[in-house]
C-alpha cells in the first residue's frame, strides 16, 4: 500500500508541480488550498505525511500543526520562503518535524520526506541507538564516540547534546528544542551555550570544523546530524 | 587684637555715614579755626556735603547738607555755639550749600542709576551673544527649550515659563501649567503679539506672555515675571531672548524638513535604479530561462542528451541567480526601512562561515574558496542570518569576478573580529571603490552579469551591526573585502570549556 501525502499549497503551480513529482515516486497524494480544507481533509482521511507551505491566505499553520499534534505524531514538513525564520521556528517548535525553503529541488523535498518518515512514531518504536556516518561512530547505549576507529573524549553535556542530535538523525532540531533537552526548559534563551558547546563538539568530531561535515548549522533556526 | 568689624544693619549704614562725615568736617575746622577764615571752613563742609552726596542717595545727602549748614552754623558762624545767623551773608552762604547738595546729590545719583543701567544692557549684551553661541550647537526643540528656560531665569527673577507649541500651534498640554498661565501663553501664540503690562494688550497681567516667532511660524511662548509697566528695557531684552530662541527653532525645522525631502530624493533615486535594473537585470535571466525551456519544449526530439542536460542546467542556474537577486532586492529595501531591527544573538562565526561554505560549494565545484578559520574565537552579537547573506554574496562575488583561489579568513585584531575574503581578480580601481558599495554598480566592464546589490546589501549589513566593510587591493592583484566586527563582552557560560 503506498503512502498518503497531503500537500497544503495555495500556489497552483508548485502544487501541482509537487503532486506529479511526488506521484512519480509512488506517493499518493492529496491537495488542499487552505487551511480549513486541509484541517477538514486531516479529519476526515489522515494521510502518512503532510506538506504544509507558510503563508496560506487564511493563517500560518501553527493552529493546524497544534491540532494534528494533539491527536498523533503524523509528520509533517513546513515549506518557507526565506526571511520568514520567525514563523518557522514557531512552526517547528510546536511540532513540526521539519522545513525545507523556497525555492527547493525536489531532490530535497524527498530527502526531508524519508527522513521525516523513518522518524515518525519514534514515541513508539525503539529509538536510535547508533549512528553511524563516514568517519563517525556514535553508540548511544555503550555512550561511546570513535572518530576514524579512535575513541573521542566528550564532557557529560557535550555527550547529552550529541545523543539528543543522534535521536533525530537528518531532522532539524531548533534552539529551543535542544537548549530545552539537555539544559532544561528554562535555559531555552541562553543561545550562546549551544554556539560554545557545539564549537566544542565540532572541535573534536569534525574533520575541519569550519566545513562541518556532521554537526550542520541551520542559519537562525538550529542544527542538523547529517545522515548522508 | 580684636579687628573685628562692628556689624551695622544695613539701613542705618547712610546714617552713620553721614554723621562720620560731618563729625570729620568738623573736627578739621576746628583744627584749622586758628589758621583759616570761615569761608574756607565752610568750603570743608561743602566738601562734606559733596562727598556725601555723590556715594549716598538722596535723602542722606539732604540730610548731610542740613547737617553741615547747622554745625557750620552752630560751631564757627558767630555767635558761636548758638544756631542764630548774624548777619545776611551768612544765611545766603547756608542757603547755597544746601542747593549745591541737592544738586550734586541729584547730579550723582542720575550717574549712578546710569551706570547701574549700563552694567545691566552690557549684561544682558552678553547673555544673548551667549546663548546665541549655546544655540548653534542644540540639535532639538527640546535642548532650545532648555536652553531658553535657563536664559529666562538667569535674566528675570521668575518664575519664568516656557513651552513649545504643538502641531496645533497649542502649548503641550500636561505640562503642570496654571490655567491663567496657558491661557496667556495660548493666546500670545494666537495673536501672535506681546501681551501683558507696557504693551497695550491685556496691561492687567501679572507677566508678560511672549510668542517665539520666527516670521510667520510660531513655535512655542514665554512667560516672564516680575512685568513691570515701565520696565522698557527688561520688556526688549525679553523679546530679543525670545526672538533668539524662535530663529533656532525655526532653524531646526528646516534642517528636518530639508533631511526629509533629502530622504525623499535618495528614496526615489534608489526607486529609479531598481526600476532600471529591474529591466535588465530580471529580464535577462528570465529571457535565458524562456528560450532554454521554450528549446526543450519544441526541440527535444532533435537534441541530444548533453544538449538537454545543458539546457536544463542553464535554468536551474538562472533560477538560483533570479532567486539569490531577489533576495538580496528584499533584503537592501528592508534594511532600508526606518526602525527595521536585528535579531541579534550570541553567534559563532566558525558556524555561520561554516553554513555559508556548505551552500556555496555548490557553485565551486572546483573548490576554489580555502577557508582558515582559528579555534577559540569569541562570540559576536550579530543576525546570523544577515551576517550569512553578506559573506554568500562576498563569496558568490570573488568567485564569479576572479578564476584563481579564493581565501576566506577569519581573525582577531584589535578588540575586532575581521571576516575577510579575498581574491585575485582583476581588482578594482580606486575611483570605483566606493561605487561598487552604491545599488547597482558593478566593477567589471566585461558584460558578465553580477548581481548588482550583492555589495549594497553587505554594507547595509554591517552598517545595520555597527560594523565596517572596508575593500583593499591585494599586493599582487585582486582585491580583499573585510568585515569588522567589535567583539563585546562575552555572555557567561555555564561551565568552562573542556
Amino acid at each position: 500500500m503506498s503512502l498518503r501525502v497531503l500537500v497544503v499549497e495555495d500556489d497552483r503551480e508548485i502544487r501541482t508541480l509537487v503532486q506529479s513529482a511526488l506521484a512519480l515516486e509512488g506517493f499518493e497524494v492529496q491537495t488542499a488550498v487552505t487551511l480549513s480544507e486541509a484541517s477538514a481533509l486531516l479529519q476526515h482521511s489522515p494521510p502518512d505525511l503532510v506538506i504544509l507551505d507558510l503563508g496560506l491566505p487564511d493563517g500560518d499553520g501553527l493552529q493546524l500543526v497544534q491540532q494534528v499534534r494533539r491527536q498523533s505524531s503524523l509528520p509533517i514538513v513546513v515549506v518557507s520562503a526565506r526571511h520568514q525564520e520567525a514563523q518557522k521556528i514557531a512552526l517547528l517548535d510546536a511540532g513540526a518535524d521539519d522545513y525545507l525553503s523556497k525555492p527547493f529541488s525536489v531532490a530535497e523535498l524527498l530527502a526531508r520526506m524519508r527522513v521525516a518518515l523513518r522518524h515518525r512514531g519514534t514515541a513508539l518504536a525503539a529509538a536510535v541507538t547508533e549512528h553511524v556516518l563516514d568517519d563517525l561512530r556514535v553508540d548511544l547505549v555503550t555512550r561511546t564516540v570513535t572518530r576514524d576507529g579512535l575513541p573521542v573524549h566528550l564532557t557529560p553535556t557535550e555527550f547529552k547534546l550529541l545523543a539528543c542530535l543522534v535521536r533525530s538523525a537528518g531532522r532539524v532540531l531548533t534552539h529551543r528544542q535542544l537548549l530545552a533537552d539537555v539544559w532544561g526548559p528554562e535555559y531555552t534563551e541562553h543561545t550562546h551555550y549551544l554556539r560554545l558547546y557545539m564549537g566544542q563538539l565540532r572541535a573534536k568530531i569534525e574533520r575541519d570544523p569550519a566545513e562541518p561535515r556532521h554537526l550542520l548549522t541551520e542559519t537562525g533556526v538550529g542544527y542538523r546530524l547529517a545522515e548522508d | 587684637m580684636n579687628l573685628r568689624a562692628v556689624a551695622v544693619p544695613a539701613p542705618l549704614r547712610p546714617w552713620l555715614a553721614v554723621a562720620s562725615l560731618l563729625a570729620l568736617a568738623t573736627a578739621l575746622c576746628q583744627a584749622l579755626d586758628a589758621q583759616v577764615s570761615l569761608t574756607s571752613q565752610a568750603m570743608i563742609y561743602v566738601l562734606a556735603v559733596v562727598i556725601a552726596a555723590y556715594r549716598l542717595a538722596w535723602p542722606a545727602s539732604v540730610a548731610c547738607a542740613v547737617g553741615a549748614v547747622v554745625a557750620l552754623n552752630f560751631f564757627f558762624v558767630p555767635p558761636r555755639w548758638t544756631f542764630e545767623v548774624e548777619s545776611q551773608e551768612h544765611f545766603i552762604a547756608l542757603a547755597v550749600m544746601l542747593v549745591v547738595a541737592l544738586v550734586i546729590s541729584r547730579l550723582a545719583g542720575g550717574l549712578r542709576h546710569e551706570t547701574q543701567a549700563a552694567r545691566l544692557n552690557e549684561q544682558r549684551a552678553r547673555q544673548l551673544q551667549r546663548l546665541a553661541s549655546e544655540l548653534v550647537s542644540a540639535t532639538q526643540p527640546q535642548a532650545v527649550c532648555q536652553l531658553g528656560q535657563a536664559a529666562l531665569t538667569a535674566a528675570f527673577a521668575g518664575p519664568c515659563q516656557l513651552v513649545l507649541a504643538n502641531s496645533h500651534g497649542e502649548p503641550e498640554p500636561g505640562e503642570g501649567l496654571e490655567p491663567l498661565v496657558r491661557d496667556g501663553l495660548r493666546s500670545c501664540m494666537k495673536e501672535r503679539a506681546v501681551l501683558g503690562p507696557g504693551t497695550g494688550r491685556w496691561p492687567g497681567l501679572d507677566a508678560w506672555y511672549l510668542p517665539l516667532r520666527d516670521q510667520d511660524d510660531v513655535f512655542g511662548a514665554a512667560c516672564v515675571r516680575p512685568a513691570l509697566a515701565n520696565d522698557e528695557g527688561g520688556r526688549e531684552h525679553a523679546q530679543a531672548l525670545c526672538a533668539l530662541l524662535a530663529q533656532a527653532l525655526g532653524r531646526l525645522r528646516m534642517g528636518q524638513a530639508m533631511q526629509a525631502a533629502r530622504s525623499e530624493a535618495d528614496r526615489q533615486q534608489l526607486q529609479s535604479t531598481f526600476l532600471a535594473a529591474i529591466s535588465h537585470d530580471l529580464r535577462t535571466p528570465l529571457a535565458a530561462i524562456v528560450a532554454a525551456a521554450s528549446s526543450l519544449q519544441t526541440q527535444r526530439e532533435r537534441l541530444d542528451a548533453a544538449a538537454q542536460a545543458r539546457l536544463l542546467q542553464g535554468i536551474v542556474n538562472e533560477a538560483d541567480y533570479l532567486s539569490s537577486m531577489s533576495d538580496n532586492t528584499l533584503q537592501l529595501l528592508r534594511l532600508a526601512q526606518p526602525g527595521q531591527s536585528l535579531q541579534l544573538g550570541w553567534e559563532s562565526l566558525e558556524e555561520i562561515v561554516g553554513a555559508v561554505l556548505g551552500r556555496v560549494r555548490q557553485h565551486d565545484t572546483a573548490r576554489r574558496i580555502r577557508a582558515r578559520v582559528p579555534d577559540g574565537l569569541p562570540l559576536v552579537r550579530a543576525d546570523a542570518v544577515l551576517l550569512s547573506q553578506l559573506l554568500a554574496n562576498l563569496l558568490d562575488n570573488a568567485l564569479k569576478y576572479s578564476e584563481g583561489e579564493v581565501e576566506l579568513m577569519v581573525a582577531l585584531r584589535d578588540g575586532c573580529v575581521a571576516l575577510c575574503v579575498k581574491d585575485r581578480g582583476p581588482g578594482i580601481p580606486e575611483a570605483e571603490r566606493e561605487a561598487v558599495f552604491q545599488p547597482y554598480m558593478r566593477g567589471d566592464r566585461s558584460g558578465r552579469r553580477g548581481t548588482g546589490l550583492g555589495l549594497a546589501v553587505c554594507r547595509a549589513i554591517a552598517q545595520a551591526h555597527g560594523a565596517q566593510l572596508l575593500l583593499r587591493p591585494r599586493a599582487g592583484g585582486g582585491s580583499s573585502f573585510c568585515l569588522q566586527l567589535p567583539i563585546e563582552a562575552q555572555p557567561h557560560t555555564p561551565e568552562a570549556p573542556a
